[in-house]
C-alpha cells in the first residue's frame, strides 16, 4: 500500500507493509517524518487522514486525548494503513542528517538478563548483522505476547555492533516489564525498529556536555559517555552529569560512572542525587567517585551550572515532568538556546 | 483588551473577548497580540510558552519566535500570526477583524 504526503512544493510517497506503522514505513524509506517517542505518548507525529482507510492502532495511546477526531487526526506511530492513503503532516519534512542510519525492522534475540537493582534489569538484544547508531539513540522493541512497541535507549556504544544493551525498569501492570521480570524468560525472539531519536552525541560538534537523567533515563547518556570516553573526547571537553534516583538501593551504574570519572578526573563531574534518602559517600554506601546530593535532580542540576555556557549542549532524559521542569529554567535563567537542548522524554 | 500595566515586560497573558482567545505580550516598547496556540501542534502557549529576552519559546518542541515581529527562529517553521495593537489612555487595544487561526497544514487550501 502507498502513503502519500503532499507538501507545498513537494510530495512524498512511500510503501507501507500490512500491519506496519505509517511512521516506521516513512522513516524506513528515508523520509524524515516528525516524531519524538514513536510509541504513542508524545503526540509529535500527529497527522491528518485526507483520503483512504486505516486502523488507528492502540486505543489507549496517551497522546490520543489531544487528537481531533472530527478532523481525522491520527498518530503516525500507531496507525496502520488498510488501503492507499493520503495524509497531511503539520511540519516540514527535512532530510536526515547525512550520517544518519535509516531505521529498519530487525529481528533479534534477547538474552543475558541481569538485575542492576531490585527493579531495574539490563539485557542484550543480539542482531544477525552489525549495525551503526548515534550514541543517545533508541530502538522500539516488541516482545512475544505483548501488544505494541516500547522505546528503549541503548546503554552501549560502538561504531558497529550486533549487540544492543538496554535497561528496563519494572512497572506494576506494565505488560513489557512483567514479561522482562518473569523468571521464566530466556532467549526470546524480539522485533525491534530503529535506530531512532535525535538526542544524539556528535563529537565533531565540539560541545561541552551538561546531562540530567532521571532513573532509567541514564541509559542513553551512558552510551554518550562511553563513546566520548573511548575516543578521549573528555581530554579536552567537559561533561557534568546529574543522575537522579530515589534511594541508595535504586542506584546503578555506580562503578561504570566512577570509572569514566576516574579516567578524566578534571573534566568529568558525576553527581548522583537522591530524592528520598540522605546518602553520604562512605564504606556503607560506596558511591565510588560519584558526588552525592539530596533533592530533586533537576533542581540540584540547575543550581549546579552557571549561565552563559554558550558551547554547552544540554541532554535531558527522563520522565516528561522532569524534562519539562528542566527546559523552562534552561531557557529563561541559564540562557540556553533551543538548539542547545536535546531531550528524550519517555512515559 | 487590558490595562498596559496588566502584562509585565517580557511576558504575556491570555484574554478572552467575545469567545476569541488572545495572547497579549509586552515586548518592552509596546504590545503584541497573537492567537492562543502554537502554530506547530496547537499547544496553548499560555502554558507551554516561555518568554525570555524578547524570544518566545514553546516548550513542547522548542519552536521559537521573535516576539516583536513574530518571525520564526531556530527550529520553528511558521511565523506567529499577529493582530494589530495600539495603546490608548493606559489601555491596550487589539483590532480583531476576524479570529486568526493557523492552517493545520499548508496544502489544504
Amino acid at each position: 500500500m502507498k502513503i502519500e504526503i503532499e507538501k507545498k512544493d513537494q510530495s512524498f510517497v512511500f510503501e507501507v507493509m500490512q500491519g506496519e506503522k505509517i511512521l516506521y514505513a516513512g522513516l524506513r524509506a528515508g523520509i524524515s517524518l516528525p516524531y519524538e517517542c514513536a510509541t504513542g505518548t508524545c503526540g509529535s507525529c500527529k497527522a491528518r487522514l485526507k483520503e483512504g482507510d486505516l486502523q488507528s492502532g492502540w486505543p489507549d495511546a496517551p497522546a490520543r486525548k489531544n487528537l481531533k477526531t472530527e478532523r481525522q487526526e491520527l498518530l503516525m506511530c500507531q496507525a496502520e494503513a488498510t488501503s492507499d492513503c493520503r495524509i497531511g503532516v503539520p511540519a516540514a519534512i527535512k532530510p536526515f542528517r547525512q550520517d544518519d542510519l535509516k531505521p529498519q525492522h530487525i529481528k533479534g534475540i534477547s538474552s543475558n538478563w541481569r538485575l542492576l537493582t531490585h527493579d531495574v534489569m539490563q539485557f542484550d538484544v543480539t542482531l544477525p548483522d552489525a549495525i551503526s547508531f548515534h550514541a543517545g539513540q533508541f530502538f522500539v522493541v516488541k516482545t512475544p505476547g505483548v501488544e505494541g512497541f516500547r522505546a528503549y535507549s541503548m546503554v552501549n556504544y560502538a561504531p558497529e555492533t550486533n549487540v544492543l544493551e538496554f535497561i528496563i525498569k519494572k512497572k506494576p501492570g506494565g505488560g513489557f516489564s512483567e514479561w522482562v521480570f518473569d523468571d521464566k524468560r530466556g532467549k526470546d525472539l524480539v522485533e525491534i525498529f530503529g535506530p531512532l531519536g535525535r538526542a544524539t552525541f556528535h563529537p565533531d560538534e565540539n560541545h561541552d556536555l551538561f546531562m540530567i537523567a532521571g532513573g532509567s533515563g541514564i541509559a542513553g547518556l551512558m552510551s554518550i559517555l562511553q563513546h566520548g570516553s573511548e575516543i578521549d573526547y573528555f581530554s579536552d571537553h567537559q561533561a557534568t552529569v546529574f543522575f537522579g534516583v530515589r534511594t541508595r538501593k535504586d542506584a546503578f551504574f555506580v562503578d561504570q560512572l566512577s570509572a569514566i570519572k576516574r579516567k578524566f578526573p578534571d573534566n568529568i563531574h558525576v553527581n548522583i542525587i537522591f530524592s528520598d534518602e540522605q546518602v553520604t559517600n562512605g564504606a556503607a554506601s560506596d558511591l565510588g567517585a560519584l558526588q552525592p546530593g539530596f533533592g530533586m535532580v533537576h533542581e540540584a542540576a540547575l543550581a549546579g551550572i552557571a549561565p552563559g555556557t554558550a558551547n554547552t549542549m544540554a541532554y535531558l532524559a527522563g520522565p516528561p515532568p522532569m524534562v519539562d521542569a528542566c527546559i523552562r529554567p534552561l531557557i529563561m535563567d541559564l540562557k540556553f538556546g533551543a538548539n542547545m537542548i536535546r531531550y528524550d522524554k519517555f512515559g | 483588551m487590558c490595562a498596559t500595566d496588566a502584562v509585565a515586560e517580557d511576558s504575556m497573558k491570555r484574554f478572552d473577548v467575545e469567545g476569541i482567545a488572545i495572547l497579549v505580550a509586552n515586548v518592552g516598547d509596546g504590545f503584541r497580540a497573537y492567537p492562543p496556540v502554537c502554530p506547530h501542534m496547537e499547544e496553548f502557549l499560555e502554558n507551554s510558552g516561555i518568554c525570555a529576552g524578547g524570544v518566545l519559546t514553546c516548550d513542547r518542541h522548542l519552536w521559537q519566535w521573535d516576539m516583536k515581529t513574530g518571525e520564526p527562529q531556530g527550529p520553528a517553521e511558521k511565523p506567529l500570526l499577529m493582530y494589530d495593537t495600539k495603546e490608548e489612555d493606559g489601555q491596550v487595544m487589539v483590532l480583531i477583524e476576524q479570529e486568526l487561526e493557523y492552517e493545520f497544514d499548508d496544502d489544504d487550501d
